[in-house]
């Protein structure tokens, strides 16, 4: 590995990288959980769960 | 009953023609990969209870079968139940007809011819010898083609689709084709010396961390994200109820391929790994648990006031069986994660027993259910025998007990009697092929259940059989309990 690198990798601090780490995620987390469960999208949601009915018969 | 939105012209005739020449392939090719690959899994199950059945050449010993095993089962049965299940939902839940019909039949072609090369290269010795990626350059770049073929005609499917929403299961689709893509590349990357032989780019621990980081996430993005897609249509639709929490499904999607993909050091505990990484991978196994058992409770409760029909229906009960299996073997890979747990686990028969209640129990029974609703649906007929289903329900359960028993209980003793130490703090078992020889007896408890799973498949391929070829429904008819 070059060696700058090398020494950049070395002197990331495990700490700073996975507190961040662990804040991402934890936004991503509630965004999502608040894409589901917004009144707003009630509706959207139970539409979708019937999307596997739409087909009108088989074949 | 589709309606028209628009209030425009939305006759009956104007249902997209979907592609159901290209399903019936690959639910043909399932079938018959499926009975292959499992026969091979009895078939080295019998070589490790009983020497002799390596026969004495090259190319039918345990060392050459066991990879075509793993190949056969993961990617021909395993690929071609998904990529049946894909083009038959697909189309329907984004009402159009496949982009390009030309690549469908690539894809297909292109992915048997693979699977026919690695039936030949894995015997003959050819392999680059990393797990779950055995084959040998030529066919890997080969899989690469096939695969953006594939990418290419499901996306523009998905970019041409009817339907705004893209519902769950199409979800968990996109992020197997993405994946999968991205863990074949950068894990095969090789310098080829020879038509045969190449040289891994990667070196030593780098080479372990990149090949376990690709291993784990074959299991999770090819052994659990297209099924759950395929749990989530055709769980609903055999039980004839919508998902139970469709806003649980998304945010356990979201959560499933995000922790996914950082969970691979836990087959490296104890290894050279440096701890951080061993412990991140740890965490995010343990932490996997929520997401899967998300999957897991909203399959069981879909069925919430359908368990009458459970009872009778085998549809209904493979697919259960499935997600109690898929719920078991999810909550018993974080405990294996464990660093202290896995000291006791790893490289024993219990990570056998765990592969097999995740693959026969889960990926196995969920496929089932799949194709015996499928070949009634899209042959529109009804089942030539159907207590036969019945009967390799119970035998594929029945003989999934037994082979996971056999090895957890192998596992725990060799691991036990590895490390017993006697009073005098030396080795109670120094002689290692002792403790070998007392497996003896559950590795042909393996051969009796993994036989009864054998033999269950092959009633359903005769059942197929005769179903496709005997009388269709009358027309408009539907067929009874689908
Ligand atoms: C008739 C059913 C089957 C039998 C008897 C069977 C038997 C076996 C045996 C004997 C091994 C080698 C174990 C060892 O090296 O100690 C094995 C490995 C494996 N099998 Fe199966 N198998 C069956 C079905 C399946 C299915 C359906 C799948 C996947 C969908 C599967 C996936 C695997 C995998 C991934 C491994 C490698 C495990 C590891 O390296 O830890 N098997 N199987
Ligand atoms: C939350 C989910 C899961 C976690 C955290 C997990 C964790 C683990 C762990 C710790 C091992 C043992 C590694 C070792 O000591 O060598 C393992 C092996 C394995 N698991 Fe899982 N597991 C999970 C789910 C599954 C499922 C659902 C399947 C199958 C469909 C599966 C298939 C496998 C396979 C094939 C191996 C053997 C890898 C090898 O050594 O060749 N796992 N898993």
């Amino acid at each position: 590995m070059n060696p700058l690198l090398r020494e950049a990798a070395a002197s990331v601090q495990f700490g700073w990288l996975m507190g961040v780490m662990t804040l991402v995620f934890i936004a991503c987390f509630l965004a999502w959980v608040w894409y589901a469960y917004t009144p707003k999208h009630r509706q959207m949601m139970e539409e979708a769960a019937r999307l596997p009915f739409m087909d009108g018969g088989e074949n | 009953m589709e309606q028209s939105t628009s209030g425009t012209v939305a006759t009956p005739a104007s249902r997209p023609d979907y592609d159901m020449d290209i399903v019936k392939k690959f639910f043909t090719a399932t079938v018959v990969w499926g009975i292959v690959g499992m026969l091979v899994g009895v078939v080295i199950a019998l070589q490790l209870a009983w020497r002799p059945a390596n026969l004495g050449l090259p190319w039918t010993t345990f060392g050459r079968l066991r990879p075509l095993h793993t190949n056969a089962v993961v990617f021909a049965f395993g690929g071609n139940v998904v990529f049946t299940g894909i083009y038959h939902s697909m189309q329907r839940l984004l009402k159009t007809r496949m982009w390009n019909d030309t690549l469908s039949r690539i894809h297909f072609w292109g992915w048997q011819l693979i699977i026919v090369a690695a039936a030949v290269t894995l015997p003959l010795g050819l392999t680059q010898s990393k797990e779950y990626a055995e084959l040998i350059w030529p066919i890997d770049v080969a899989i690469t083609l096939v695969w953006v073929v594939f990418a290419v005609n499901f996306f523009a499917t998905v970019a041409i689709r009817k339907v705004e929403h893209m519902y769950v299961a199409i979800w968990f689709y996109m992020s197997f084709v993405i994946t999968i893509a991205v863990l074949h590349i950068v894990n095969s990357l090789v310098i080829p010396a020879t038509l045969f032989r190449s040289y891994p780019i990667y070196a030593g621990l780098t080479d372990a961390l990149v090949q376990w980081w690709y291993g784990h996430n074959a299991v999770g993005f090819f052994l659990t994200t297209p099924f759950l897609g395929l749990m989530y249509y055709y769980l609903p639709r055999a039980a004839d109820r919508p998902v139970y929490s469709y806003r649980l499904s998304i945010i356990h999607f979201w959560a499933l391929v995000f922790l996914y993909i950082w969970a691979g050091p836990h087959h490296l505990l104890y290894s050279a790994l440096p701890d951080w990484a061993q412990t991140l991978g740890m965490v995010f196994s343990i932490m996997l648990i929520a997401p899967s058992w998300g999957g897991m409770l909203n399959g069981l409760l879909t069925l919430k006031g359908a368990w009458d029909r459970v009872r009778t229906d085998p549809i209904l009960k493979f697919m259960v069986v499935a997600v109690s299996f898929y719920g078991m073997s999810t909550f018993e890979g974080p405990m294996m994660s464990i660093r202290a747990v896995n000291g006791l686990a790893h490289y024993t028969n219990w990570v056998i027993g765990h592969v097999h209640s995740g693959a026969l129990g889960w990926v196995g029974m969920i496929s089932f259910g799949m194709l015996y609703w499928m070949v009634q649906n899209i042959w529109n007929r009804p089942l030539a025998y159907p207590s036969w289903a019945s009967h390799h329900f119970w035998l594929a359960t029945i003989g999934i007990v037994i082979y996971t028993v056999a090895m957890w209980a192998a596992g725990l003793m060799e691991g036990l009697q590895w490390r017993a130490l006697d009073d005098a703090g030396r080795l109670a078992n120094p002689i290692f092929l002792d403790i070998t020889h007392r497996l003896n007896p559950f590795l042909w408890l393996r051969v009796v259940g993994g036989s009864m799973y054998l033999v269950g498949a092959v009633m359903m391929g005769i059942n197929f059989w005769k179903t496709i070829r005997g009388p269709s429904a009358p027309a408009g008819a539907r067929v009874e309990g689908v």
